[in-house]
């Protein structure tokens, strides 16, 4: 069965408004992921625990998004533009696979 | 939470991707007969939701810290087979792309979020809203307690794999305590959140619950209890 393009628009049509909360949440995201983190010296318990365990992380790969950042962009605007490329990809995905079901 | 690279033993993570890998087959054994275009979509959407949630920390003074997970919240949304799915795209893309959690460790921590968290949050979900009815005020107890629980559960387990891995003998007995107590007390604010959210989204009829209405009435094991 082909998929119709109103189906294909139908898909994210649905979830519009949800969109635009996480857009507006991804803009305000640093004030909690980088502002506030900072300023109460922000750290996990497998932090807390890995640090009387004197673990280490082993660095045996990395990305060009290290950290929910963009190089060569200050922290804040790195991280937002690293929380819209993650909900592409993951909204990305989706949509390929949405689309591929669709057609199937 | 996110467990990275180093943590964890061989034996550990190569076990932990095997178990994830057999759930992951299973799962779409599960689900792939009732799912279909829009299912696909709304699980792509509840992971952009979490994936954005989980970059908001919880500013506490003191600074240890968690946020937001949400494996309760999927598994009450849309079952636990399907909200496997949720955490596959979420966590490998944390992984893959910004490098958040490690690569050998994927398996463990898709383990611990998205089959632990999810399977602890929707039972206890499924058991308060059985007891008590499906009322807004069972819905609100249960995804409260499923939330706080849940993360609880999945924090002490991710203790357990850490502790007992052969490089570190004898750390069960500092990693255990530690994740569980901090992943406890700070799972109460989870089990608020997610209460919250499940609220809102059952009040305002959202497309999520909508589907898993849909997914309800097509097979009862598969869908979440949300909707009845």
């Amino acid at each position: 069965m082909a998929v119709s393009g109103a189906q294909r628009a139908g898909l994210l049509e649905k979830y519009r408004g949800a969109i635009i909360a996480l857009s507006v949440l991804i803009i305000i995201s640093p004030i909690f992921g980088i502002i506030l983190a900072e300023k109460v010296n922000y750290h996990e318990p497998i932090d807390v625990m890995a640090e009387k365990l004197h673990l280490h992380e082993l660095d045996i790969y990395s990305t060009p998004f290290d950290n929910y950042q963009v190089p060569g962009l200050p922290p804040t605007i790195g991280y937002i533009i690293a929380g819209f490329i993650g909900i592409a990809v993951i909204l990305g995905i989706g949509y390929l696979a949405a689309r591929r079901m669709a057609g199937a | 939470m996110h467990i990275p690279d180093g943590y964890l033993s061989p034996p550990w993570w190569i076990g932990l991707y095997i178990v994830t890998i057999v759930y992951g087959i299973v799962a779409w054994r599960k689900v792939r007969n009732i799912i279909d275009s829009e299912t696909v979509m709304a699980v792509a959407v509840l992971a952009a939701g979490i994936f954005v949630a989980m970059m908001f920390n919880w500013p506490i003074p003191g600074g240890t810290s968690l946020h937001f997970v949400g494996g309760a919240l999927a598994g009450i949304l849309l079952g636990p087979w399907l909200a496997f799915f949720v955490y596959a795209m979420v966590l490998g893309t944390q992984a893959i792309v910004f490098h958040d959690g490690g690569i050998t460790t994927l398996g463990a921590n898709i383990f611990n979020m998205g089959i632990v968290d999810v399977w602890v949050g929707y039972a206890i979900y499924k058991l308060v809203t059985r007891a008590m009815g499906n009322t807004r005020k069972a819905r609100l107890l249960g995804a409260f307690l499923g939330g706080w629980l849940g993360l609880a559960v999945a924090g002490t387990v991710a203790g357990v794999e850490i502790g007992l891995s052969p490089s570190f003998p004898y750390a069960v007995e500092i990693t255990v305590p530690a994740m569980a107590f901090w992943h406890t007390a700070l799972g109460v604010i989870e089990g608020v959140i997610t209460a919250l959210i499940v609220d809102y989204l059952y009040q305002h009829n959202s497309p999520l619950v909508q589907l898993a209405e849909r997914l309800q009435a097509l097979q009862p094991a598969t869908a979440g209890p949300i909707a009845h």
